[in-house]
């Protein structure tokens, strides 16, 4: 995979951290899905895009394990503008505690409303990930603050349980 | 979580899986309804409020934040708008890291705004070159004049005095009073 300075980002840019406004642009691509696709096509871009765009950092992930996954998520939230994200290694997983989700914070800073179902992109595309690299992923909360499990073994992820993923709000 | 650092690669990737699944219309419909109206609709409200007034703060502030480099030219003159990109921040982040998947991310800029243009009153005249370089001149619909010369606009920022601007290899689309990707003409 090549990789940015740090080691573990896969892209290089010429920025230490991306332009939030940037965050408006996903929240419209996923309610243009949501709204003249329906039938599962949100679903199916999320998956697609976490196996394909995503593939060089799941196939490290795969390659490296945990660790990498640790590495990967804190250098990702080091370039989101406004994030507060504390991320830990356990035994067999990876917890990623996000405080501050950086894209609903600038939503509410500007305004502008997010998809109801925003949240639930990170689950969706975490998984899609998380099975591409032989791991588990789980998510509870959302709206502002949620926590990430990467789990090693994908039969200790749990399934989710109906509520557990907040919609998004202004 | 998708992120903003790279969001110019998975943006350029969503591009073909829309033409993929709904072909250059659904592409289009994107463009216009998420990008042009939804996401950047405060530069819309800009625009139509303030109209030129309206493009220099949104490019001002824009351009300089994804291109701290400063690898654009703004000039207002005459009851024109022009931009002369010289170090696209969005095209060269793809270059750099080798994602293509799209055949002409370009054309994304004029896709969304096109329609924010043709909403407010004016038409764009406007080329790119594929390589990270492009030049957009934005005049009221009513001004039936075409583009200056080079250099008419803005001296020796005008993008297409570059000695590399024309390659000879990769052809320049060029888009003459439009509102839309669909009217490109290729050289």
């Amino acid at each position: 995979m090549k990789r940015d300075s740090s080691g573990v980002l896969p892209y290089t840019d010429s920025k230490p951290q991306g332009a939030a406004d940037f965050y408006f642009a996903i929240n419209a691509t996923f309610r243009f899905l949501l709204d003249s696709q329906p039938g599962g096509a949100w679903e199916d871009y999320l998956e697609q895009l976490g196996r394909e765009y995503f593939a060089p950092v799941n196939s490290a992930w795969k390659e490296e394990g945990l660790p990498m996954v640790a590495e990967y998520w804190r250098a990702f939230f080091g370039a989101e503008p406004g994030s507060e994200v504390v991320v830990e290694e356990g035994e067999g997983r990876v917890e990623i505690d996000v405080k501050v989700c950086p894209a609903i914070r600038h939503f509410r800073t500007q305004g502008r409303c997010p998809v109801s179902r925003y949240c639930e992109h990170c689950e969706i595309l975490g998984q899609a990930r998380a099975r591409a690299a032989g791991m588990g992923m789980s998510l509870v909360g959302g709206n502002g603050s949620c926590r990430h499990t990467y789990f090693e073994d994908p039969d200790e992820a749990p399934a989710r349980v109906p509520g557990s993923i907040c919609e998004a709000t202004l | 979580m998708l992120g903003s650092y790279d969001f110019c690669g998975h943006y350029e990737w969503t591009f073909t899986w829309l033409n993929n699944r709904g072909g250059p219309e659904l592409l289009s419909g994107f463009w216009e309804e998420a990008i042009s109206r939804d996401s950047q609709l405060h530069a819309r409200e800009l625009i139509a409020q303030e109209g030129i007034e309206g493009m220099k703060a949104y490019w001002g502030y824009t351009l300089a934040e994804e291109s701290p480099e400063l690898g654009f030219r703004i000039t207002v003159r005459d009851g024109v708008f022009r931009i002369d990109m010289h170090d696209c921040p969005s095209k060269g982040f793809l270059t750099r890291n080798g994602l293509e998947q799209y055949p002409d991310y370009c054309d994304h800029c004029i896709g969304w705004i096109g329609p924010m243009m043709r909403d407010t009153g004016f038409v764009i005249d406007h080329e790119h070159n594929h390589r990270g370089q492009c030049w957009w001149e934005m005049r009221s619909t009513d001004d039936e004049r075409s583009p200056g010369a080079i250099a008419s606009l803005s001296g020796g920022s005008d993008v297409r005095s570059r000695a590399d601007w024309d390659d000879l290899e990769t052809p320049i689309d060029r888009f003459c009073r439009a509102h839309s990707a669909a009217q490109k003409e290729s050289s």
